[in-house]
């Protein structure tokens, strides 16, 4: 096994051992809930296909980078050829921290942080692979990897424990007072105007390397989109065209929103894992992508944020349904003789045929995004 | 998508048009049966069937009941191809099937941007901050010790209908309108809630968020908050489904889906709108002319045929037929909805049958005597404050055809002489 010190691997087999074989075999059925966190870039499972990220049928005892038909990092295929096969000791290190062990791997997921959901989850994809279902032992004898930092850590204190409850002052005294960390650690909305904004900076070019690592997966090299993901990217001066393209730049109107977004919500599948700073430098790069600013040291930071304005800012308006001539009129709706003649057909949904009928309908037909 | 008329449903493999032939054979099958009975008696009657006489299952089998094994086609489905990911997609109530106003908690559609989050309601917590007196924290358990109510309403996504812009595209009432459901909700007023941590004079609006991992959140003026909002626990008498927000949602009554914050962890008073990505970048309605309409939230007065329709032609032939569908209005109540046979040149009043109730579903029947001619099937609603459902046509005059959502534009259904129904648009 290159990259992976043996000291270091039987350290792990050894904690795991002593501390909770039972933890180490893993719990398939919990494991299949652990794979919602991976379900949006991989399939398992009959007719499994490459989404995002590859396959996982018979993904023990497969070499690293070698489904075919899926488009691996470069790192992933050096990492194959080098010897790495996928087994419960090096997934277990892989989905503990992918960046740490490959660098430069596509996967921007940033790893499992609790040992038995990385027993489960190998529990729940040994399902889907006979080499590890013929040779059980070996998975069994302990191979898979613990943290150790989280195997020995105490369990968290329960929470509210020790703390203050004030009451609520309320008609119902229901509740009790929000304490500021509290209110700190949920309320991380930003407005238009930057009231939320945390503390911190970021460049372009800092920003380049996260998104590369985070998001190019999903949006592409260049905010372009793959597949189906969303364009984040390009698109000024469609907004009145037959397909207009709607990104950051030529839709979008605040910039705080991408900043509120991305903290929120991304990367899709781990959110709230990237710094404030991170967030910054993302922000910017963002920028630069749509061409907003062009300076690679531009930095963005709290206190520039509010200046930064996007071009598609003033086209948005008011609901005027109201005022549109079908609803204006306000007449009794006409019974008898409505139209002159007889009434033709003029399109036909057969004609289009995308509506889904089984499996494998790849027909497209729009977005509604 | 199977015949209802087929007892042993064989799930995928049939194509939509196989099916169509099998209901049309079905109905075949019917009229000589029929004509056997005059012979020799119908077997189902002068045999004694397996289900009369051995026993059936008892009642520890199924400690939470499912539908009929016969039903098995009545499943919400999606398209696969609208979004990039079944994480964050969308799938679709199967009106069809469906009759009354009440929409099985297992039937209602799915719209999550983050998947279904799986939360332990001894786990789950109600903050609400920003410009009130005092900041507060809500279990569920507090939150059910206020005085609760109960109320019908639809919920609708903006986006319902939002592929047929362009043109008639998608062959089935499921997947043009199936975008709503409607049950009864059991909650908390919201405005008591917010009156227990007392809003401040300049709290004018609402940011209402959600603890999946899209963290959803939506901007909702105060003045709707402390009308008619409800913070909801139940639908239909029990929890809440996991999809649907479970343990907590926010129902926005006649308001977009989209508003209807599920896993509602988050409730933050402020004087301004917050522009979040769902009231920005989505849920705007982008205007022919390059302009975009933001905070269009009320949904507006819409009907559809659900049957017959593409997925429930008429199998039975010429005589009685009954015409059915729903009607609703985020307004208020339905007035009145007509419907028409011949593509609109002559319209006639549909009558409405069960609760008219503000902001829920309608159902409304027209029962006909078929002759068995080709048919242009239309319904028009009509809502308590006077607006009329407006044709695809003048609302893509009014908007131009990117818009995406708030499609109630009147839906047509092109009947042939053998009982197929298609999608078409008409002159």
């Amino acid at each position: 096994m290159l990259k992976f010190p043996k000291s270091a691997a039987f350290a792990v087999l050894a904690l795991a051992t002593l501390s909770s074989p039972s933890l180490a075999e893993g719990d398939a059925d919990a494991g299949q809930k652990v794979f919602k966190k991976c379900a949006a870039c991989h399939a398992v499972g009959e007719g499994a296909k490459h989404k995002v990220g590859p396959e996982l049928n018979e993904i023990f005892g497969r070499a690293a980078g070698s489904a075919e038909g899926y488009k691996y990092s470069k790192a992933m295929i050096e990492a194959g050829d080098a010897g790495l096969v996928w087994d419960a000791a090096t997934l277990g290190e892989y989905l503990t921290n992918p960046k740490g062990m490959i660098k430069g791997t596509k996967m921007a997921f940033a790893g499992l942080k609790k040992d038995d959901e990385v027993a489960n989850v190998l529990a729940y994809l040994r399902t889907f692979s006979q080499e590890a279902a013929a040779a059980p032992a070996a998975a069994e004898t302990g191979e898979a990897p613990v943290e150790t930092a989280a195997a020995a850590a105490p369990p968290e204190p329960a929470p509210a424990a020790d703390m203050v409850v004030e009451k609520s002052q309320g008609a119902f005294g229901l509740g009790r007072k929000a304490l500021p960390e509290e209110i700190a650690a949920w309320d991380i909305d930003i407005r238009p105007d930057g009231t939320g904004l945390p503390e911190g900076s970021g460049t372009v070019a800092q920003g380049e390397p996260i998104y590369t690592d985070n998001c190019a997966v999903c949006h592409g090299d260049f905010g372009e989109g793959a597949g189906r993901w969303p364009v984040l990217a390009g698109g000024q001066d469609t907004l009145r065209n037959d397909r207009p393209e709607k990104t950051i730049g030529s839709y979008w109107p605040y910039l705080s929103t991408v900043f509120d977004y991305v903290r929120r919500a991304m990367p899709f599948g781990n959110a709230r894992s990237m710094s404030d700073d991170d967030v910054y430098a993302l922000t910017a790069y963002l920028l630069y992508l749509n061409d907003v600013v062009d300076d690679e040291e531009f930095e963005l930071s709290k206190e520039n944020f509010a200046s930064v304005r996007l071009p598609n800012e003033a086209n948005f308006i008011a609901d005027g349904r109201a005022d549109e001539p079908h609803y204006a009129k306000s007449v009794e709706p006409c019974m008898t003789d409505c139209k002159p003649g007889p009434v033709e057909i003029t399109a036909r949904a057969q004609v289009i045929d995308v509506t889904p009928e089984g499996e494998g309908d790849e027909n497209s037909g729009g977005s509604i995004d | 998508m199977v015949d209802i008329t087929d007892p042993k449903p064989t799930k995928k493999a049939a194509s939509r048009r196989d099916f169509l032939k099998a209901g049309l054979l079905g109905g075949a099958a019917v009229a000589a049966s029929a004509g056997a009975a005059r012979a020799a008696g119908d077997p189902l009657i002068t045999e004694i069937q397996d289900w009369n006489r051995y026993l059936g299952e008892g009642v520890d089998v199924a400690p939470y009941g499912k539908p009929s094994e016969f039903e098995a086609n009545v499943v919400r489905r999606n398209v696969p191809w609208l979004t990039a990911d079944p994480v964050s997609s969308i799938n679709f109530t199967p009106l069809h099937e469906l009759d009354g106003i009440i929409t099985p908690n297992g039937l209602c559609f799915e719209r999550h941007h983050g998947g279904t989050a799986i939360i332990n309601p001894a786990d789950h917590r109600l903050m609400i901050n920003g410009l009130v007196d005092t900041p507060l924290v809500f279990t569920m358990e507090d939150l059910k010790r206020f005085p609760r109510e109960n109320r019908v309403y639809f919920l609708e996504c903006a986006a319902n209908g939002g592929m047929e812009w362009r043109g008639a595209q998608l062959n089935g009432c499921q997947f043009t309108h199936g975008m709503i459901h409607c049950v009864v909700y059991t909650g908390v007023p919201l405005r008591y809630l917010l009156e227990e941590a007392g809003v401040k004079t300049n709290g004018k609006w609402l940011l209402a968020e959600g603890a999946d991992a899209s963290a959803m959140t939506r901007s909702i003026p105060m003045e709707k908050a402390l009308d008619d909002c409800l913070v909801a626990f139940k639908m239909n008498g029990e929890a809440l489904r996991p999809e649907q927000g479970y343990p907590l949602r926010l129902c926005v009554p006649g308001w977009e889906g989209n508003m209807w914050v599920k896993w509602l962890r988050r409730l933050e008073v402020g004087d301004e709108p917050w522009a979040q990505r769902e009231e920005t970048s989505k849920y705007t309605d982008l205007l022919a002319d390059g302009k975009a309409r933001r905070h269009t939230w009320v949904m507006d007065v819409k009907s559809v045929i659900t049957s017959p329709s593409p997925q429930a032609p008429v199998t039975h032939g010429k005589g009685p037929l009954v015409i059915t569908g729903l009607a609703w209005s985020g307004n208020g109540t339905i007035k009145r909805v007509d419907v028409t046979l011949d593509g609109g040149r002559t319209w006639q009043t549909a009558r409405l049958d069960g609760p008219s109730l503000p902001k829920a579903l309608h159902r409304f029947y027209l029962d006909i005597n078929w002759d068995g001619s080709e048919l242009l099937l239309q319904s028009r609603a009509m809502d308590d404050q006077g607006l009329v459902q407006p044709t695809k046509n003048e609302l893509r005059l009014a908007r131009g055809e990117n818009s995406i959502y708030h499609n109630n534009g009147i839906q047509t259904w092109h009947v042939n002489n053998d009982g197929v129904v298609e999608n078409v648009e008409v002159s």
